[in-house]
């Protein structure tokens, strides 16, 4: 069974992942924690797409 | 400071050395197990089941899973990467019956996936040693 996934659905999982192991890595009260996830997992998804948009004039 | 004091110092530096050596060791081979060592239950749950799901989602999607002595340094540094997820490495050899397909940007994701699930689980055995060793909280 191969498992078929968009380009951002691939992104966010990627994204979400590594951002939650960041947060309970580097930070220890739930409130800092839950914050810093949804800081990385933010400036993940902005990274990504903004480089995306980036490329866009050289794809064609 | 009495002299048993001093004499028991050394002593009990090197069998925290040891414990942070096998808790390193732990982690590594079973995500999440350095941290569960330690008690510390959100760390070790987010490690386990993060790496785990990279790992899964990486086979699934029939990421490149590099073996030893492949073709280049690349595919070197790929091993070494993919290894780093300990025994889910031999998971993932296990689910990716038909080999992988990197002809899709599927598969080019699922490659990634799976190294980034090795390096992320040798950061977080890095970090449960450094832990074990008393120098992170």
């Amino acid at each position: 069974m191969t498992l078929h996934v968009t380009h951002f659905q691939a992104m966010f999982a990627f994204a979400t992942v590594i951002s939650v192991v960041f947060g309970f890595l580097s930070r220890r009260p739930p409130l800092e924690r839950l914050k810093y996830i949804a800081w990385s997992l933010f400036l993940f998804l902005l990274v990504g797409i903004g480089i995306g948009w980036l490329m866009y004039p050289f794809s064609r | 400071m009495t002299d048993e004091t001093i004499a028991a110092a050394p002593q009990t530096d090197s069998r925290r050395d040891g414990f942070a050596a096998v808790v390193g060791v732990a982690g590594w081979l079973v995500p999440g197990l350095g941290h569960a060592l330690q008690k510390m239950w959100g760390r070790a749950a987010a490690c386990f089941l993060a790496v785990g799901a990279l790992v899964i989602l990486g086979a699934s999607m029939r990421g490149n899973i590099f073996a030893w002595r492949d073709a280049d340094a690349f595919a070197t540094l790929g091993y070494v990467a993919d290894i780093g997820s300990g025994s889910f490495y031999l998971l993932a050899k296990s689910m990716e019956k038909n080999g992988p397909d990197v002809s899709r940007s599927e598969g080019d994701y699922a490659t990634r996936f799976l190294a980034a699930a090795g390096v992320l689980n040798l950061l977080a055995a890095l970090h449960a040693y450094e832990a074990a060793k008393g120098r992170k909280a």
